[in-house]
């Protein structure tokens, strides 16, 4: 493999140093007929590539084995991918400057539906055939993983391995049968068939879907007698002895979340019913105190870094959080190393705790009711109440701070405009509590800013049946609010309704999406999640011209026995338990923390037994 | 408190990263180092330290300096060992030495730089040819540049019209002379001010003597490499960190 001139290009283009693959903590190894090539792509630029903690762990795992050299690739940037065509250089990995159509591996992380045309065009860009089935013996292996890859149908047809669940063990199980394959005059087919029994492992190709006349699918069957019926996610059971890496890649220019960022634990026991994520990391698994502390040592003398966060979905249930923020403040206040605490909940609002870290660094404050009434939280089931909020504003103003963020989402199953009047009360709740507040003690310039994203239903969560609000519902809803929130010192902000829609479409879609996809790459759609890139009409334009009504697909109420695209996933909570949530929303019931009381979605059995 | 001021090269890929990279860099190697750095107080406190100037993204450096704070005096080549063993392949401090605190900044003292510029030319030219020509682009009294300035405008989608500025850059040419021209690559030396009282840029000079001459260049080609930067003492130009 040559290594590819790209030095005089780099004088041409924007942010040249998010190509130079030589960032401190980034690996380069000997290369030699042993070594197994990953290309680990992120399909997005470069600073939220390199914000993504899942990237940083694999990146430094898989170059811990023996010979496996994996190198990162980013979606070039607008500028620098025409650099690259107008001069015939292929995609490569950052760190050998050589093409990856000559790597063994090309792994994309799916973390939003919307970067799926990024994926199609750094293949592309790649030199590697789009479609699965087009790829030849010397073509690298094209592997998925990542929260979308639950549902991975819509891409299927493009990707050769789909990975389920957590990947610390499985990558690297996979890359042992691998390298009993590198060098031998093998089928590609083989080594398929022989990774296809590793639990977590999905090889599309192996299964046909059949669909009935209404589109709806019929059947989910393996055509090859190494492929499972049912495929089960990977989950690791131990987060003290799983791999996290004691340095981690630290670019030269600023990225978006440019610190160490630690994981403190996985999975939710909250329940939300509209997070996905919070039903597919089930269950509950944290990182001890020590292990942190050894960790954070670490981390921040290989790096430098002047910011540690605290990695998890929701931070402020970590059972050891006190502790272990007032070790990082007692043991690196005197290095002003500064504390940031993500996806804090407002009801264990630990005031106390973040004062502590404001002796540090001045953090943000922000407060997700994502409903504006008791009502339509109680059907999401985000156990938040009204005072909840309030206390913890008054609390925070007291306290001198002056701006506040809500977060809020609209289009919920259920909502009506009553729903969204509680937004605009609790926002202007929010102003009447600061001019309550003492002028001695709170901050000065009151600015409350309400944002409002648009729902999406997600497969693996109870409302995967439900049907999401059209276009025009969204907008008129957006209008409501817009009407409502204008008042000084509130800012509003909402979310494009249609970038919404598309990524309904992706995110329940099937495998009959994939020419769409493909069509839409033929139309220069990329970078979708960009307000400045992303072309709604070209998108419809593109399902007309596939006879694709993306209706179908975002807008449908489902059957609880419709046959779903992902049927033949199982990632551990049940269809039973999903159902009994989605009605218990319904009756606008609530489900507890199943911390303290087990809610029985299924994940203790087969997945992981003994923890729940 | 104890200030030390350092010399240090910037080459390689490392051209690549800006200013406001470079600072980060500085910060994280001091921390990686166990460097006692000063802090600045409030919420966000920051290493103190501080640059001559700040060089242009793609330019090579033999001479760029800092001014870093500490809290603890070390030894001067513990410093420089310390410091150049975490600095990534491209950034390499060549000598330190400490200064009073009172002495003026960098900033305030730096007057001129040195530049080598590279740069390919459409055809082979003759020396004489070269040398005639750029002393001609010398000989003007007024060299134009007119520069726009943009509007910082929250709304960008109103499109203000942007504000023309034309200044004289010849008064900020000291110097610049043929270095050496091989086949279509000609290699120019430039003296240019540079600090608080003016600032030029090679790119700049380049675009003029395109525009002016009858040197005929591809500026796409430009290579920039800077030499020295200068201070003024006793009505010499000399190097910043002169005695
Ligand atoms: S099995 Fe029970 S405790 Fe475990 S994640 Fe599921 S609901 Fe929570």
């Amino acid at each position: 493999m040559s290594k590819l001139e790209i030095h005089d290009i780099l004088y041409k283009v924007e942010k040249p140093a998010r190509y130079l693959g030589n960032e401190l903590n980034s690996v380069h190894k000997q290369i030699d007929e042993k070594t197994v090539r990953f290309a680990f792509c992120f399909p997005d630029i470069y600073e939220i590539g390199m914000s993504h903690l899942g990237m940083q762990i694999l990146y430094h795992l898989l170059n811990s084995q023996e010979n496996v050299f994996c190198e990162r690739v980013f979606s070039p940037a607008v500028d620098m991918e025409e650099e690259m065509r107008k001069n015939n250089i292929p995609l490569f990995g950052l760190e050998s400057r050589e093409a990856i159509k000559n790597f063994d591996f090309v792994g994309f992380t799916l973390q939003y539906e919307l970067s799926y045309t990024n994926i199609l065009n750094m293949l592309d860009l790649g030199e590697i055939p789009l479609f699965s089935k087009d790829r030849g013996e010397n073509d690298p292996f094209v592997v998925v993983g990542g929260p979308c890859a639950y549902n991975p149908e819509p891409i299927a047809d493009f990707c050769d391995i789909v990975l389920l669940g957590e990947g610390e063990e499985l990558l690297v199980e996979i890359m042992e049968v691998y390298k009993q394959f590198k060098n031998t005059d093998y089928k590609r087919v083989e080594f398929l068939e022989k990774i296809a029994s590793i639990q977590g492992v999905y090889i599309p190709a192996f299964y046909d879907v059949r669909y009935n006349e209404e589109g709806i699918i019929e059947a989910i069957t393996p055509n090859n007698p190494n492929a499972p019926q049912k495929l089960t996610k990977r989950i690791i059971q131990n987060l003290d002895e799983v791999f996290y890496p004691e340095e981690i890649l630290v670019p030269y220019i600023n990225i978006v979340h440019d610190r160490v960022m630690l994981e403190v634990f996985r999975g939710c026991s909250r329940g939300c019913r509209f997070c996905q994520a919070g039903m597919i990391y089930r269950p509950v698994r944290e990182k001890g105190f020590d292990r942190l502390k050894y960790l954070t040592e670490k981390l921040l003398s290989n790096t430098g870094y002047e910011e540690i966060s605290l990695s998890s979905l929701s931070t402020s249930d970590y059972s050891n959080l006190d502790k272990l923020v007032r070790h990082l403040i007692d043991d690196y206040e005197k290095d002003k190393v500064g504390v940031s605490l993500p996806s804090l909940r407002l009801d264990n609002f630990t005031f106390e705790l973040i004062q502590e870290i404001q002796k540090v660094r001045k953090t943000g404050l922000t407060f997700a009711p994502e409903a504006g009434s008791q009502r339509l939280r109680d059907v999401i089931n985000k156990g938040v109440t009204e005072e909840d909020l309030t206390n913890a504003v008054e609390k925070a103003f007291d306290l001198g701070w002056s701006s506040v963020k809500l977060y809020f989402m609209i289009g919920l199953p259920t909502e009506t405009l009553d729903d969204l009047d509680g937004i605009k009360e609790l926002a202007f709740d929010v102003v009447g509590i600061y001019y309550q507040t003492d002028k001695e003690k709170r901050g000065k310039g009151l600015n409350v800013t309400v944002s409002a994203s648009t729902f999406v239903p997600k497969p693996f969560t109870p409302f995967q049946w439900e049907p999401q609000d059209g276009l025009e519902e969204i907008y008129s809803k957006q209008r409501h609010l817009v009407e409502k929130l204008k008042r000084k010192n509130i800012t509003f902000n909402y979310h494009d309704a249609k970038t919404s829609l598309l990524e309904g479409v992706f995110a329940r879609g099937d495998r009959r999406l994939s020419k769409v996809l493909a069509e839409a790459l033929k139309a220069g759609c990329k970078f979708d999640g960009w307000n400045e890139h992303f072309n709604f009409s070209r998108w419809m334009e593109v399902f007309q011209t596939c006879d694709v009504d993306p209706v179908f697909y975002a807008n449908r109420r489902r059957e609880y026995d419709e046959i779903l695209p992902w049927e033949h996933i199982d990632v551990g909570v049940t269809k039973q338990f999903l159902i009994r949530e989605n009605e218990k929303a319904k009756a606008g019931e609530l489900t507890q923390d199943c911390r303290t009381d087990c809610s029985g979605c299924g994940v203790n059995h087969g997945f992981i037994g003994g923890i729940c | 408190m104890y200030k030390i001021r350092s010399r240090f090269t910037k080459k390689g890929d490392l051209i690549f990263i800006s200013h406001l990279d470079l600072v980060r860099v500085f910060e994280r190697a001091m921390r990686r180092a166990n460097i006692p750095i000063s802090y600045s107080q409030g919420f966000n406190p920051h290493p103190i330290m501080a640059f001559a100037t700040a060089l242009g993204v793609g330019v090579t450096s033999e001479a760029e300096y800092i001014d870093i704070q500490l809290d603890e005096k070390i030894e001067l080549n513990d410093f420089i060992d310390r410091i150049n063993a975490v600095m990534p392949d491209g950034l390499k401090i060549i000598k330190s030495k400490y200064i009073e605190s009172t002495e003026d900044s960098l900033m305030a003292i730096l007057k001129r730089s040195i530049y080598l510029v590279k740069v390919n030319l459409i055809s082979e030219l003759k020396e004489e040819f070269i040398i005639e020509q750029l002393s001609k682009f010398i000989d003007n009294e007024e060299i134009i540049e007119i520069k726009e300035k943009k509007k910082k405008n929250k709304d960008r989608y109103k499109r203000e019209r942007n504000k023309v500025q034309e200044t004289n850059i010849r008064p900020l040419i000291n110097e610049l002379m043929l270095f050496s021209v091989q086949g279509k690559e000609l290699i120019l030396k430039m003296n240019l001010v540079t600090g608080s009282v003016g600032n030029l840029k090679p790119e700049t000079v380049m675009r003029k003597l395109e525009e002016l001459t009858e040197i005929p260049m591809l500026l796409d080609s430009v290579r920039i490499n800077r030499l020295e930067l200068l201070k003024e003492q006793k009505g010499q130009f000399v190097e910043l960190m002169e005695e």
